[in-house]
């Protein structure tokens, strides 16, 4: 089974799963801009049941940062 | 998420969509723009429309925050592709933020500036009227979310209530002056799903959207009921069961004085229930029963319990015996001349609902709620009756259902001729006017079974038409001896050469067929096409599931069939002549 995370970017930024990796940034990743992180924000929020804070999500510049936040929030990922 | 999730069912469609598994045609497109970001609102009103029936769309959003640019020039934040509708949200702290501050706090001057920008706003709007053809959906101005407009302000409170419903009064007054714009309440709506629930502060500040996703979810559901009741057509008739569902216990074994219904719990459940099927009927739902009893026993409750709210009267069908549900419905959508598609059915046994589910799958059911507080309002907000607009005949349709009922007894033992003669039918075939507007919309987008071409149209899309030369909508009432159908028949017919008329649309609501209708109407409107300068006319019939009825209407009407095209060609002399035993008129627009 893939990466809960990488399947959740994948899906919502509409990109290949197996192009992501924890270095995956908006630099890396086309789709990835403020509307697509609008979308991360909810997806995220929805998929693992937690809140983020403006500043968390401002931190979540790669996908091995918004890893980082969620595990902080007992998230098991 | 769950499989109904409207937002899980948007996704699997765009998947869908870009793998091109689903046909580009017959899309419907909607573009969507606001004061602020409005990409949240499409995977909601995405989904929400599919559920509902559309068969594909496409959503556009706009730019965001430039609403009078869109207003002039639509197809610079939507693209080339035609759209058949264009949803406008917006807030009043978006548009004048500091006019709307100064204004609170009392400044007439700050006050008049800002009903001067909202009408502004709204000359860009009717501008957009005048230009584009399709539905309009505009919001009315949510209650503003600025930290001033404290609602539980104690220094000065309803301040801002009474400026906010100053500004919703004028909006919609302003509004509904302009005409044929559908409103999306967005106060409405926040007052339903509550002010402190709806927004979120975090994603206001980082992306200019104010919204949580649940009340997005709202949004979206209540646009996509706006949306949706333009083309897919709403219920007809409710079917419910007795025990237990409009009165509490089972009159079989507890007896007219042992059901539960009047003042007090539960019996004020059913009692409330009962209210909303009376409210229902009123705009032009048929009511009718179908209950596993003795029909005595039923009747009796009706006639002799005095906490009743709905009569025997309100009742179009009464189907109460002993044998399966099924058949109670089927009998009742054919006394009705109705397709089962239109038919909701209720029922506090679960049983009964997976049979119907099973064989009857076109009947939408509800089950009585195990919590019977709820029963009363279980089918608010399903949109289920939704139309574009009630119309007169909605409304009477409950009446003229009971002079059909009449007009059957008394046909019964007559020849069909007598029969017909003794109805002194009265048929008046004219063109449309704006008026009739609603009702030809109406019949256009409802009617299935005697439809010769079965094409759909909003009512933008038809009164646009109108406007143009050559093209003619007809439609008739009808009125006998037991009262009035209404208007029950529509055609358009257009100019394609200097001899040729084609007719594009003919139809005629069931209830008005089988009494010569449809040949009076298709002689007066060949008449008319005779008056306007036509020598032939062309008509086509396009099979579809359901109007098997209208297949030889032309063959049987003096028509020939082409063989290259397949369709129907007659002179105007030649169409077949009205019965005499019906009296009709026509008249014409000038």
């Amino acid at each position: 089974m893939s990466d809960r995370l990488f399947q959740l970017f994948s899906e919502v930024l509409e990109v290949d799963v197996s192009t992501l990796n924890d270095e995956s940034s908006p630099d890396t990743i086309e789709q990835w801009d403020s509307l697509g992180a609008m979308h991360l924000v909810a997806a995220i929020e929805g998929e693992f049941g937690v809140q983020l804070s403006t500043k968390e999500i401002m931190k979540m510049t790669t996908i091995g940062f918004a890893r980082e936040t969620l595990r902080k929030k007992g998230v098991d990922i | 998420m769950h499989p109904s999730d409207p937002k899980l069912i948007w996704i699997q469609y765009s998947e869908k969509l870009k793998k091109k598994q689903t046909s580009g045609n017959d899309l419907i497109r909607v573009g969507l723009a606001g004061s602020f970001t409005m990409d949240p609102l499409v995977p909601y009103l995405g989904g929400c429309l599919l559920k509902r029936g559309i068969p594909g769309l496409v959503l556009s959003v706009g730019p965001f925050n430039q609403l009078y640019q869109l207003c002039f020039d639509p197809a610079a934040a939507f693209g080339k592709d035609a759209l058949h509708g264009i949803v406008l949200l917006w807030r009043v702290e978006d548009l004048v933020p500091v006019l709307l501050e100064k204004a609170l706090v009392g400044d007439v001057q700050a006050a008049e500036s800002l009903f001067e920008e909202l009408d502004r706003f709204q000359s860009a709007i009717h501008n957009l009227r005048k230009s584009f053809e399709g539905t309009l959906i505009i919001s009315t101005p949510p209650y503003p979310s600025l930290p001033s407009f404290d609602i539980l302000e104690m220094d000065q409170p309803v301040a801002g209530m009474m400026l906010h419903n100053n500004i919703l009064r004028r909006w919609t007054d302003g509004l509904n002056s302009i005409g044929r714009i559908k409103i999306i309440d967005m106060n409405g709506l926040l007052l339903q799903e509550g002010f402190a629930c709806s927004h979120d502060a975090r994603k206001w500040y980082l992306y200019k959207q104010p919204y949580t996703e649940a009340f997005w979810a709202k949004v979206g559901e209540q646009t996509s009921r706006i949306i949706a009741a333009e083309f897919v057509s709403a219920k007809k008739c409710i079917v419910f069961d007795c025990d237990n569902t409009i009165w509490g216990g089972i009159i079989g074994e507890d007896g007219l004085s042992g059901i539960e219904l009047g003042e007090d719990f539960p019996g004020n459940t059913f009692r409330d229930f009962q209210k909303y099927l009376l409210y229902l009927r009123n705009r032009g739902i048929l009511l009718a029963i179908a209950s596993r009893n003795n029909k005595e026993d039923v009747v009796e409750v009706f006639e002799k319990h005095d906490a009743m709210i709905l009569s025997l009267d309100h009742i179009s069908v009464i189907e109460a015996h002993w044998n399966s549900k099924v058949e109670s419905l089927k009998n009742i959508a054919a006394a009705l001349n109705i397709g089962a598609d239109s038919l909701v059915f209720i029922d506090d046994n679960p049983k009964e609902i997976s049979e119907v589910q099973a064989r009857l799958p076109e009947v939408t059911c509800f089950l009585v709620p195990e919590e019977i507080a709820f029963l009363p309002n279980m089918l608010r907000g399903t949109g289920l009756f939704d139309t574009t607009g009630i119309t007169d005949e909605d409304r009477a349709r409950a009446e003229m259902m009971k002079a059909e009922q009449k007009r059957k007894e008394v046909s019964a033992g007559q020849s069909e001729e007598d029969f017909l003669r003794s109805l002194e039918l009265v048929i008046n075939v004219f063109e449309a006017e704006p008026i009739h507007m609603a009702r030809v919309t109406q019949l256009i987008n409802k009617t299935n079974q005697f439809n010769l071409t079965t094409i759909r149209r909003t009512q933008d899309e038809l009164e646009a038409m109108v406007s143009i030369d050559h093209t003619h909508v007809f439609t008739m009432d009808m009125e006998d001896r037991f009262g009035k159908y209404g208007l029950v028949g529509v055609a358009i017919v257009k100019k394609t050469s200097e001899e040729e008329w084609f007719i594009d649309t003919f139809l005629m609501s069931c209830r008005a067929l089988g009494r010569g209708a449809e040949t009076s109407f298709l002689a007066k409107i060949a008449s008319a096409v005779k008056y306007y300068g036509g020598k032939t006319l062309r008509g086509e019939y396009r099979p579809t599931k359901k109007n098997a009825l209208a297949k030889d209407f032309y063959r049987n009407h003096g028509f020939d069939r082409e063989d290259a095209s397949g369709q129907w060609i007659a002179s105007v002399d030649s169409v077949k002549k009205p019965s005499d035993y019906v009296n009709v008129s026509l008249k014409l627009v000038d």
